[in-house]
C-alpha cells in the first residue's frame, strides 16, 4: 500500500485551497495539495467580475467601510448567515486584497480625474480624486451600497489565482496534480487524511495528515445547466457526508445568476450590469424598474433572477428553440469600454454566440452558480463534528453567505477564510501528532479498492452517464429558481430510486487506470447523494429564504425558520440523509433580522428580534462616544487570529 | 545548446547575446547588400554600356589616372562579403536541425500547421544551405577573375553555362534576403507602429513585392547576359573596355 | 389552447426542423491509452449529429457517453477561460471548447493530441507537468524582499493605471500549451523556454513591483534555450487562443537582453 505523509493535506488547488496551503508552509509545516487538475485550472479561474473588500478609493466608493460591506453581506445573506464569520470576513477583506496586490495582481487602479459611466442607463460623469490615483479601484455590483468590487478587467479569479499558484510554487508547495480524494481516513471523530485516486494511473494511495482540508469547490454540477466548470461536482463535501460523522450545512440554498448565456450556460459576469448593462425582454423594453424600483438591475443575484423568470413566465421572454430567454444589452457601455474591461465576455459571445456584444444583445437566462452550502465548520474552519477535517471555499459552510452570498464575496471568501482558515490548521497541527493505527488505514483502503472491484466486475447495470443525466434532470426541473411542495416531494422520491440504482453501476471499459467512465462511476452516486440533501433539504424547509424560494411558502420565517439545515449520511445504506437544524441565536446578533428591501415585506419575525434591536440600542445611547469599532467590540466580539486584527487604512481617511 | 555559464558559474555568458547580434548584423548586411547587388547587375538592362559603367565605378575607375580601375578593390569587397557571408551561415547553421529527430520534427510539424511564418523560416534555412555552395562558387569566381566586364560576365553566363547556377542562385538569394528581412523586423521588433499585427501584414505585403521585384529583374536581367552572351559566342574572353578601345582607335585612325 | 401551449408547441417544432436540417459530423481521433500495454496509436471515426451552437466539447462528451466510454480528454470550464482543453483541430492547435463545429463546413474533423507533451491518453496530454516546470525556471512570482512584510492594514502602493493594464495584458495566458506546440523551435529542442515563458517573464519585466534587474533577467532567458534560442516562427503569435502579444513582447525582451548591461 503506498503511503505519503504530511502535516498539512490540502484537497482542492482553487483560490482557498492554495491560500490555506500557503498559510500553513509559511507556519513551517510540510504541506501538500490535491487537485483533479492543474492547480491553475481551477475553478477560481472563471470568476469575472470582482473581489469584494471595501477600500473605498474610487469615488463611488467613498464612505465605504467594513460595517456597510457588513450590512451589505448579512442582508445579501437573508440573515441566514452566521455573523460572528460575516464579521470576521470583512474585516480581513482589505487586507486579503491588499497582501495579493503585493503577491501580484495588477488590480485595475483608479485613474485621477474625470470620467464617463453608465449609471440607470445615462451617461454620468464621475470625478476621481487625485489622492486616489493607482490606487486599487472598484466597480459596481448586484446588491451593494458602495462601489466596492475590486477587480482586474473581467479576469480577476484568473489573475487572483495566478498570483496565488505562483505564490504556492515560490514557497515550493508540491501540487500532486490529476488526483482525486474519494474517501476521507477517520476514527472515532477524528479524520487523518484521505484516500486517493490517481486520476491517470488508476492507483490507490493514502495521503495521512494531521490536517486534512477540502477545498474542493461546488457542487453546481448537481444541475443539468451550471455555470460551474464540468468538474465543480461536490466531490469534496460528499466524501466528508460519506464519513457519517461530517454534516453539511444548507446544501438547498443554491444560486443561479441571472445572466448566463443562452443555451450553454457559460455566465457572462455581474460587471456587466455593475458597469451599466441592462436586462430587455422581447420587445426591447427595460422591465427591472417594475418589479424593483430602486436597485433595478442591480437588486441582489436571488431577486434578479427570480424577477426576470416571472417576467418571463408573463410571456415576455423571448423565445427560442432552447426556450425562453431575455436580453442583456451592454452596447451602451460603448466598444472601448467593453473590449477593455469586458473583455472575457466578448469573448465569449464572440466564440459562442456569433455575436458582437458591442454591438448586438447578449441572450441570457438565470443559470445555476454558486453553492452557498457545504461541509459545516466552526469560525475557525475545522467541521463541527469531526476533528482534523478543516474546510474553506465554495465546498464550505463557514457560514458568511447564508442563503445567498453576493457577487463578488465569493472569491473574496476564498482568500480570507484561506488566510484565517489557514492560520487554525497550522495551529492544529502544531497541537497534535499523527496517531493512528495501520489497520484504519487499511480498511478505509480496502473499502475502496473493493468498490472499485465491483465496479469494473460487475457484468451488467447501470450507465453512469445515464444516471448523471437523470439526476441533473431532476434537479434542473424540480429544485430549481422557484420551488414547491409537490415538485420538491417528486424530486425526493425519484432521487431515492436513483440512489438504490446507483448501487447497480456497470461499466462497459472495464479497466482501472486511466478511465473516464470510471472517474463517473466513482463519482456519481457521491453526487446523488449530495443531490438528496438538496432536494430534501429544500422539502423540509417550508419558508423562502434568500436564493431558496418557496412558491408555496412565499414568506421569511424566522420565527420557525431562523436556522441551519445539517445533513448527515449516518448509515451508509439509508436512503435519505439525517436532517437537523442548528438555530441562529438572534440575541447574539449585530444586525437583527429586519427587511432586505426588495419587494414587499413578507416576514414572519423572531420573537426575539425587537429585544434584540432595543438592546442594541441602549449599546449605542450608554456609549455615546464610542466609534464604531469600540460598538462592535461590544455587541459582536470576534475571534480572530491576532496578525489579522489591525484597523485597516483609506485613502482621505486614515484608520478610522 | 550547451551550457554557456562563465568560470564562476554564476553569470551567464554574454555570448549568446552577441552571436544573436551578430547572426541579425550580418543578416542585415547580406541583405541589403543584395538588393544593391541586384540593382547594379541589373543596370545591363540599360545597355551594355551603363553595366560597364557601374562596374567601372565599383572599381573605383574614377579615381584611377588610367580610367581603368583597381580590380583589387573588387578582391576586397569579395573578400569582405565573403567573410560576412561564412560567418552569417555559420550562426545560421545553429539553428539548423542537428539530427535526423530534428528535421523530422520540423517537418512534422509544417505539415500538420501549414502556417506561413514556420514555411518561411523553412525556406530560409534551405535556400541558406543551397546558397553556401552555390555562393561560394560565384563568389571564388569573383575573387579570382575581379575585373569586371559585361562581355565577360555574359560569355561567364552563356558560354561558360554559369545560368544554370545563377539561376538557382538567384531564386535562392531573393527568397532568403526578402523573408530574412522581413523576419529581422518580426525578431527585433522594428517598423511596428502602434498596430503590430496591421504593421506585420503590411510587411509581409511588402516582403512579397520585394521578392517578386527582385526575381523579376534578376531573370531579366540574366535574360539580357544571355542574349549578349549568344551574340558575343565567338569572341569569348573579349572585354569590353578592349573592344571599346578598338572602337575608339578605329575613330582615331581612321 | 392557451399561449403557453401553442409556444411549447412551436418551440418542439423549431427543435424537429433543426434535427431534420443537421448534418451528420465525422469525428476522427487519435486514440491511444498508453497505459495499456501493447496499445498502438490508431485514428478511429466517430459519427455525431450535428446541433446548433455545437462545439467539440459536447460533441466530444457525446461520444463519450453513447459510443466509447472510453474516450479521454480535458475539459473544466469549457468557456475558454482555464486552458485544459488544447488540442489540434484539423491542423490548428487550439481550445476544443470554444471551437464551434459549424466552422467545418465539410463537416470532417480531425483531433490529435498536443504534439510536445506527454501524452496522458487519447487527447488529454500533461500541461500541468511542463507548466509548473515553467512557472520554477523563470521564477513567475514577485522578487521583492518585501513582499511578505507587507504592512496589511496600510494603503497599497500605487501604480500607474497603464501599467497595471499592461500586466493583464500579458497575464492572460491560460497556460493552454499552445503556443508551444505551435512552435516548431519547441518541437525540436525541449528544452526551450518557449513562448509562454516569454510572455510570463515580460509580464514581470513590466511590473515594478518585482525588482530583479535586467541582468536577473538575463541569468533566466539569456541564451539559446532561451530568448536568443527564438526564431521568430510567430506560431505562438498566430495561434495563442487568448491573442497575447507574443511577437512584440518577444522582440522586446530581446532588444533587452541583447543590450543588457552587465554589472
Ligand atoms: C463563471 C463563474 C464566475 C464567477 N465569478 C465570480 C466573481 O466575479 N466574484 C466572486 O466573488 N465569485 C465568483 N464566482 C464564484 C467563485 O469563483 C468560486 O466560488 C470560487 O472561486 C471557488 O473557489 P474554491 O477555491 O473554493 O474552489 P475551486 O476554485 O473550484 O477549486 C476546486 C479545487 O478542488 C479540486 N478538487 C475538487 N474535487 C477534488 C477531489 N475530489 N480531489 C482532489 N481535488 C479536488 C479541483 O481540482 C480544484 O483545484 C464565480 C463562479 C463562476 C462559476
Ligand atoms: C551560406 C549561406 C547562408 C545560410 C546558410 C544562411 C542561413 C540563415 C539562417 C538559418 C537564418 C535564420 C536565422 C534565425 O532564424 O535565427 C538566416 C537569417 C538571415 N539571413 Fe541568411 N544564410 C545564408 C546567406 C545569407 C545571405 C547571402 C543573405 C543575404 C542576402 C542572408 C540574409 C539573411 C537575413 C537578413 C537573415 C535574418 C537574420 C536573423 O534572423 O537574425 N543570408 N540565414
Ligand atoms: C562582392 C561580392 C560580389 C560581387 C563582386 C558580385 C558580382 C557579380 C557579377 C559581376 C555578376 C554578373 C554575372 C557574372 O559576372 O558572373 C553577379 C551576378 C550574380 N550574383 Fe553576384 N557578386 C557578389 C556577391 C554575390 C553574393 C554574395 C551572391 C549571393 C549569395 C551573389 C549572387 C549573384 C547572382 C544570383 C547573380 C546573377 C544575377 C542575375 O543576373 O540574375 N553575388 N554578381
Ligand atoms: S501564451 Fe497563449 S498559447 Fe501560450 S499558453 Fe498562454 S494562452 Fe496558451
Ligand atoms: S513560435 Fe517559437 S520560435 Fe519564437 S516566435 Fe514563437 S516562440
Ligand atoms: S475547457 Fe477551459 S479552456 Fe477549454
Amino acid at each position: 500500500m503506498k503511503i505519503i505523509y504530511t502535516d498539512s493535506l490540502v484537497i482542492g488547488g482553487g483560490l482557498a485551497g492554495l491560500r490555506v496551503a500557503i498559510a500553513s508552509k509559511q507556519r513551517g509545516y510540510d504541506t501538500i495539495v490535491l487537485s483533479q487538475i492543474p492547480a491553475k485550472r481551477s475553478h477560481s479561474a472563471a470568476a469575472q467580475g470582482g473581489m469584494q473588500a471595501s477600500l473605498g478609493a474610487c469615488i463611488k466608493g467613498e464612505g465605504d467601510n467594513e460595517d456597510v460591506h457588513f450590512a451589505d453581506t448579512v442582508k445579501g445573506s437573508d440573515w441566514g448567515c452566521d455573523q460572528d464569520v460575516a464579521r470576521m470576513f470583512v474585516n480581513t477583506a482589505p487586507k486579503a486584497i491588499r497582501q495579493l496586490c503585493a503577491w501580484g495582481v495588477p488590480w485595475s487602479r483608479v485613474r485621477k480625474g474625470d470620467r464617463q459611466v453608465i449609471i440607470n442607463g445615462e451617461k454620468v460623469t464621475i470625478t476621481e480624486k487625485n489622492e486616489a490615483h493607482g490606487l486599487i479601484s472598484s466597480r459596481d455590483f448586484g446588491g451593494t451600497k458602495k462601489w466596492r468590487t475590486c477587480y482586474t478587467s473581467d479576469g480577476t479569479g484568473h489573475t487572483m489565482l495566478y498570483a496565488m499558484d505562483n505564490k504556492a510554487i515560490q514557497l515550493d508547495i508540491p501540487v500532486h496534480e490529476r488526483k482525486e480524494a474519494i474517501a476521507l481516513i477517520q476514527e472515532e471523530g477524528v479524520c487523518y487524511g484521505a484516500i486517493v485516486r490517481d486520476l491517470v494511473t488508476g492507483d490507490l494511495i493514502a495521503y495521512m495528515a494531521k490536517a486534512t482540508t477540502i477545498a474542493t469547490g461546488g457542487y453546481g454540477r448537481l444541475y443539468a445547466v451550471s455555470t460551474n466548470a464540468v468538474i465543480s461536482e461536490g466531490i469534496g463535501a460528499a466524501i466528508a457526508l460519506e464519513t457519517g460523522v461530517a454534516p453539511l450545512g444548507n446544501m438547498e440554498a443554491v444560486q443561479f445568476h441571472p445572466t448566463a448565456i443562452v443555451p450553454v450556460g457559460i455566465l457572462t459576469t455581474e460587471g456587466c450590469r455593475g458597469d451599466g448593462g441592462l436586462l430587455l425582454d422581447k420587445d426591447g423594453h427595460r422591465f427591472m424598474p417594475e418589479y424593483e424600483p430602486e436597485k433595478k438591475e442591480l437588486a441582489s443575484r436571488d431577486v434578479v433572477s427570480r424577477r426576470m423568470t416571472e417576467h418571463m413566465r408573463k410571456g415576455k421572454g423571448v423565445s427560442s428553440p432552447y426556450g425562453d430567454h431575455l436580453w442583456l444589452d451592454i452596447t451602451l457601455l460603448g466598444r472601448e469600454h467593453i473590449e477593455k474591461n469586458l473583455r472575457e465576455v466578448k469573448e465569449i459571445c464572440d466564440y459562442f454566440l456569433g455575436i458582437d456584444a458591442a454591438e448586438e444583445y447578449i441572450p441570457v437566462r438565470p443559470t445555476q452558480h454558486y453553492s452557498m452550502g457545504g461541509i459545516r465548520t466552526k469560525h475557525t474552519g475545522e467541521s463541527t463534528e469531526l476533528a482534523g477535517l478543516f474546510s474553506a471555499g465554495e465546498a464550505a459552510c463557514w457560514d458568511m453567505h447564508g442563503f445567498n452570498r453576493l457577487g463578488g464575496n465569493s472569491v473574496a471568501e476564498t482568500v480570507v477564510a484561506g488566510m484565517i482558515v489557514g492560520e487554525y490548521v497550522a495551529d492544529y497541527c502544531k497541537e497534535n501528532c499523527l496517531n493512528v493505527s495501520t489497520k484504519t488505514v487499511d480498511r478505509a483502503m480496502k473499502k475502496q479498492e473493493n468498490m472499485i472491484a465491483d465496479l469494473i466486475n460487475r457484468d451488467a447495470g447501470e450507465n453512469p452517464f445515464e444516471l448523471k443525466k437523470e439526476m441533473q434532470q431532476i434537479m434542473m426541473d424540480k429544485v430549481g429558481i422557484f420551488r414547491n411542495g409537490d415538485d420538491l416531494t417528486k424530486a425526493v422520491d425519484e432521487l431515492k430510486v436513483l440512489n438504490r440504482r446507483a448501487k447497480n453501476i456497470a461499466l462497459r471499459n472495464r479497466i482501472s487506470s486511466s478511465n473516464p467512465e470510471l472517474v463517473e462511476a466513482i463519482r456519481v452516486p457521491k453526487m446523488i447523494k449530495l443531490a438528496q440533501c438538496v432536494a430534501y433539504g429544500a422539502q423540509l424547509r417550508t419558508e423562502s429564504r434568500g436564493a431558496h424560494a418557496r412558491e408555496d411558502y412565499p414568506e421569511r420565517n424566522d420565527r420557525d425558520w431562523l436556522n441551519r439545515t445539517l445533513a448527515t449520511w449516518k448509515e451508509e445504506d439509508a436512503d435519505l440523509p439525517e436532517m437537523n437544524y442548528e438555530p441562529l441565536d438572534v440575541m447574539k446578533m449585530e444586525m437583527p433580522p429586519a427587511s432586505r428591501g426588495y419587494g414587499v415585506d413578507n416576514i414572519v419575525p423572531h420573537p426575539d428580534t425587537e429585544k434584540r434591536v432595543e438592546e442594541i440600542e441602549t449599546v449605542k445611547q450608554e456609549n455615546p462616544d464610542a466609534d464604531r469599532f469600540e460598538i462592535q467590540e461590544v455587541i459582536n466580539p470576534i475571534d480572530i487570529p491576532a496578525k489579522f486584527t489591525g484597523r485597516n487604512e483609506r485613502v482621505g481617511r486614515g484608520f478610522k | 545548446m550547451e551550457n554557456l555559464v562563465t568560470e564562476t558559474g554564476i553569470k551567464k555568458s554574454r555570448v549568446p547575446a552577441w552571436l544573436d547580434l551578430a547572426q541579425s548584423g550580418t543578416g542585415l548586411v547580406l541583405g541589403i547588400f543584395m538588393w544593391v547587388h541586384m540593382i547594379l547587375v541589373a543596370s545591363v538592362l540599360l545597355g551594355v554600356g551603363s553595366f560597364n559603367f557601374v562596374a567601372k565605378v565599383m572599381e573605383l575607375a574614377f579615381l584611377s589616372p588610367s580610367g581603368r580601375g583597381y580590380p583589387i578593390a573588387v578582391v576586397f569587397a569579395v573578400m569582405g562579403v565573403y567573410t560576412l557571408f561564412i560567418v552569417h551561415a555559420a550562426l545560421g547553421m545553429r539553428k539548423f536541425p542537428i539530427n535526423y529527430r530534428q528535421h523530422k520534427m520540423i517537418r512534422n510539424q509544417m505539415k500538420m500547421m501549414n502556417h506561413s511564418d514556420t514555411n518561411l523560416w523553412y525556406y530560409q534555412a534551405v535556400t541558406g544551405f543551397v546558397m553556401f555552395f552555390a555562393g561560394s562558387v560565384h563568389l571564388f569566381i569573383m575573387l579570382t577573375h575581379p575585373h569586371i566586364d559585361p562581355y565577360i560576365s555574359a560569355d561567364r553566363v552563356f558560354s561558360s553555362t554559369m545560368w544554370p547556377l545563377y539561376l538557382v542562385l538567384l531564386g535562392c538569394v531573393e527568397l532568403h534576403a526578402a523573408i530574412g528581412l522581413y523576419r529581422l523586423c518580426m525578431k527585433w521588433g522594428w517598423f511596428i507602429g502602434k498596430d503590430a499585427r496591421k504593421s506585420r501584414e503590411k510587411l509581409q505585403k511588402f516582403k512579397k513585392r520585394a521578392t517578386v521585384f527582385f526575381l523579376t529583374l534578376g531573370v531579366l536581367s540574366l535574360l539580357v547576359f544571355m542574349i549578349i552572351g549568344f551574340r558575343h559566342r565567338d569572341k569569348v574572353g573579349e572585354h569590353y573596355s578592349t573592344q571599346r578601345t578598338t572602337i575608339e582607335q578605329t575613330i582615331i585612325t581612321g | 389552447m392557451c399561449g403557453q401551449a401553442v409556444k411549447e408547441k412551436q418551440e418542439t417544432q423549431d427543435k424537429q426542423d433543426i434535427q431534420e436540417r443537421a448534418r451528420t459530423l465525422t469525428f476522427e481521433i487519435l486514440r491511444y491509452n498508453p497505459q495499456v500495454k501493447g496499445e498502438t496509436p490508431k485514428m478511429k471515426t466517430y459519427q455525431v449529429k450535428e446541433a446548433p451552437g455545437m462545439t467539440i466539447f459536447i460533441a466530444l462528451n457525446e461520444i463519450r457517453e453513447y459510443q466509447d466510454p472510453s474516450l479521454q480528454f480535458d475539459f473544466v470550464c469549457r468557456a475558454g477561460i482555464c486552458g485544459s482543453c488544447g488540442m489540434v483541430i484539423n491542423g490548428a492547435p487550439g481550445l476544443a471548447c470554444r471551437t464551434l463545429t459549424a466552422n467545418y463546413p465539410d463537416g470532417v474533423i480531425k483531433l490529435l493530441p498536443l504534439p510536445g507533451f506527454e501524452l496522458i491518453g487519447d487527447l488529454s496530454v500533461n500541461t500541468g507537468k511542463v507548466f509548473r516546470a515553467m512557472s520554477e525556471r523563470v521564477e513567475s512570482w514577485i522578487h521583492d524582499k518585501h513582499a511578505d512584510n507587507v504592512d496589511l492594514d496600510k494603503l497599497e502602493e500605487t501604480m500607474d493605471p497603464d501599467t497595471a493594464d499592461e500586466i493583464y495584458e500579458l497575464e492572460r495566458c491560460v497556460e493552454c500549451g499552445v503556443c508551444l506546440a505551435a512552435c516548431a523551435t519547441k518541437r525540436m529542442r525541449d528544452d526551450f523556454l518557449g513562448a509562454a515563458g516569454f510572455m510570463r517573464l515580460a509580464r514581470y519585466a513590466v511590473d515594478p513591483r518585482d525588482k530583479r534587474s535586467d541582468e536577473e533577467f538575463y541569468d533566466i532567458i539569456g541564451d539559446d534555450d532561451g530568448v536568443f534560442g527564438c526564431m521568430t516562427l510567430l506560431g505562438c503569435e498566430d495561434y495563442c487562443p487568448k491573442d497575447l502579444p507574443h511577437q512584440t513582447r518577444i522582440a522586446y525582451l530581446r532588444r533587452k537582453m541583447a543590450f543588457a548591461k552587465r554589472s
